[in-house]
């Protein structure tokens, strides 16, 4: 036992292992993004150099980045991480709970009910509702879909294939009421519709940032009271059941938690794809298998990945801005058929 | 304890939710006050100049609320076609503009006039750092387009907004009052309805009884066609004197048809139809117009089948697309002006 450091409050409620490794590329990891955020603060349309931005992080700028660094920059690179570590951390829950490595709130319809409640507000209410309501919309529509996914899959209690088969059956009926909404309406707003199903954190601001915090906040530090038992259901629901896991119980709340990190992530930036999919795995391999510092790592690598996103997004194609959702999409793509491809040949 | 700590978070759960719903409260009602406050300021800042210089603050009022502009900006940046449009029709040569959908980065008809002039982005979504950059005294945006970063522009350069990017007329206007060149955008807008004028009696003219014509205003995608009623190209038609087909009057935009069978729906007397040049719409277009229904509807019938250009018909949006628009109207109408 040498190896591992045992996290555990009095009352055992957290409680939690990590391996002495882990601290180190969690150490490791942690620099890395402290590096990537003062690195795209630096990068944009014109540069500034990396220790001027520090010293701006710290009080000690002098007032001439202040319109770039504080009201475009850093709000935006802000929201990023913390969209990308929402989704990285409600990703790695999805893919522990039904234990599938393809899970993602992409496939089994979290993101879909967000788009639908984002494209019913963009077609009905746009122009009379300020736009500042949209995350609510979204939010809402994740919500709702989620209960609606749980409740078709109840039958007994809910087993993961089923939640897995309803929820992309209703992901496709939610694409399909996408499909619909903009079919029925004028280019203007489909131009809008499709900009936010893409997913782009252009136009981030301080009220946005202030917004998610809470999220991330109160639902990241969340999943650590289910580690140890979500370590427990990797066995499978009847050797969890046997090991005195209440799995019904905790399926549930682990599934109101992701929908919650999933919902207010795609509130804020749209359908931003594939960082659910690939941060866990990805974290994974860094840090092997244990759930508790997994969501840490996950959190670090999520952001990491969306706000080098958005960086490339805004500098790559000078002076286009473009959505950070096409470089996302871009990467998880070949991500995605290569895990299909692994998964199937057995590499390991 | 499971049950416990699930109850703990179901009630985190809404209590974010419901913080989320008042801080979005909150933050809306402080935006108003610091809009209110900063309005006040600069009231009393003008107050204080009133001795001299009250008559050069002109306070315009525009979509997203009211704007002082302070003497006769310089350096403006114009954030749709539209508006770029507007601004070369007045003569006035943009320091920014965004690019242009087709014909990129600016639409052939404009490249003269806005050679070299920088582009800061996609009209969906201008890139603010370059903007600043370019120090404009003025922006001229659409709320349609650009209502979320409305606040982060005002803090570049005092900006309007026009609450559409097809409205033509009205963008002239803006841009003048904008510009403090009301005059100039007058004269631009009166001699566009001179045109409109000269096209109706001459047109009135020729076809006699014939007058007014049912337009069907025909646009061709890879897998569907549209017929479009109110649009830029719908307003110009309409400001003409041409009439829509009775089941084209609804005032939407239009609608789209996905099957070959409600080709019936296009019926009119005469067609414009633009398109993008573009493999898979080409084909569309073949597989539409050689269908049986299609020989049936009057404006095949009579020969009044018209492909135009969808810069000028659809995607320019301004006082010199529909200026363009006229000229081919004349044209294809065999009249002289």
């Amino acid at each position: 036992m040498k190896d591992y450091v045992s996290i555990r409050n009095k009352s055992g409620l957290i409680s939690f292992q990590l391996h002495k490794k882990f601290l180190y590329v969690l150490f490791m990891l942690v620099l890395f993004s402290s590096f990537i955020i003062v690195l795209c603060l630096s990068i944009g349309s014109s540069f500034i150099s990396p220790i001027e931005v520090v010293k701006y992080l710290f009080g000690f700028g002098s007032g001439e980045h202040d319109f770039i660094l504080h009201t475009l920059r850093m709000p935006r690179v802000f929201l990023g991480f913390m969209v990308g570590a929402a989704l990285g951390v409600s990703g790695l829950i999805l893919q522990g709970i039904i234990r599938n490595p393809l899970a993602s709130p992409d496939i089994i319809g979290i993101t879909g009910g967000a788009s639908v409640g984002a494209i019913i507000f963009i077609v009905y209410f746009m122009g009379t509702i300020s736009l500042k309501w949209l995350p609510l919309a979204a939010i809402l529509g994740a919500g709702i879909v989620s209960i609606f996914i749980y409740a078709l899959s109840w039958k007994n209690g809910v087993t993961p294939i089923r939640l897995v088969l309803i929820g992309i059956g209703v992901a496709a009926a939610m694409n399909a009421i996408v499909t619909i909404m903009i079919v029925i309406s004028e280019t203007a707003v489909t131009t809008k519709a499709y900009l936010w199903l893409t997913g782009s954190l252009y136009g981030g601001n301080w009220e946005d940032v202030y917004l998610m915090l809470p999220w991330i906040i109160v639902f990241i530090p969340l999943t650590l009271f289910f580690s140890k038992t979500v370590n427990a259901k990797e066995l499978g629901d009847d050797v969890a059941t046997g090991l005195g896991v209440r799995v019904q119980w905790v399926r549930l709340s682990l599934l109101l938690i992701s929908v919650a990190l999933a919902g207010s992530a795609v509130a804020f930036a749209g359908g931003i794809g594939f960082v659910g999919l690939i941060a866990p795995h990805i974290a994974r391999m860094l840090a092997g298998r244990m759930f508790g510092g997994l969501v840490f790592i996950s959190a670090l690598v999520g952001g990491s990945i969306v706000v080098l996103a958005d960086v490339m997004a805004r500098t790559a194609f000078l002076p286009l801005d473009i959505p950070a959702g096409v470089f996302t999409s871009g990467i998880g793509a070949p991500f995605f058929i290569y895990l299909l491809y692994r998964n199937r040949h057995n590499i390991r | 304890m499971l049950r416990k700590s699930f109850l703990a978070l179901l009630t985190m759960l809404l209590a974010s939710v419901i913080l989320t719903a008042c801080a979005t409260d909150d933050s809306t009602n402080d935006n108003d006050a610091n809009g209110d406050s900063a309005a006040e300021e600069k009231e009393t800042a003008s107050k204080e100049d009133s001795n001299g210089k009250e008559a050069s603050i002109r306070v315009i009022k525009h979509a997203m609320g009211e704007t002082e502009i302070e003497g006769t900006p310089e350096r403006v940046v114009t954030l749709y076609q539209g508006a770029t449009d507007a601004a070369v029709a007045m003569g006035i040569k943009p320091v920014g503009i965004v690019e242009s959908w087709v014909e990129k980065p600016v639409y052939n008809y404009l490249r003269d006039d806005l050679d070299g002039v920088p582009i800061v982005g996609l009209e969906t979504q201008p890139n603010l750092e370059e903007i600043a950059k370019l120090d404009p005294d003025l922006i001229i945006a659409s709320k349609l387009r650009h209502e979320e970063i409305y606040e982060k522009l005002s803090q570049i350069a005092p900006t309007v907004a026009h609450e559409t990017v097809y409205e033509f007329k009205e963008t002239v206007e803006l841009v003048g009052e904008a510009m403090n060149m009301a005059e100039k955008a007058d004269e631009v807008l009166a001699a566009w309805d001179n045109r409109v004028a000269d096209f109706k009696t001459k047109v009135q003219k020729k076809l006699g009884e014939k007058w007014p014509l049912n337009v069907g205003l025909l646009n061709f995608r890879a897998d569907h066609a549209r017929i479009y009623f109110t649009s830029f190209a719908g307003i110009v038609l309409n400001d003409l004197g041409f009439e829509r087909p009775e089941n084209q009057r609804e005032d939407v935009w239009g609608i789209k048809l996905t099957s070959k069978e409600s080709i019936p729906e296009m019926n009119a007397d005469i067609f414009y139809i633009f398109m993008s040049d573009d493999e898979a719409v080409h084909q569309t277009y073949e597989e539409w117009t050689s269908h049986p229904l299609w020989k049936n509807l009057d404006a095949v019938k009579n020969d009044q089948v018209y492909l135009v250009d969808e810069v000028a018909w659809n995607m320019g949006g301004g006082i010199l697309a529909a200026n363009l628009m006229l000229d081919d109207i004349y044209d294809r109408l065999g009249l002289e002006e």
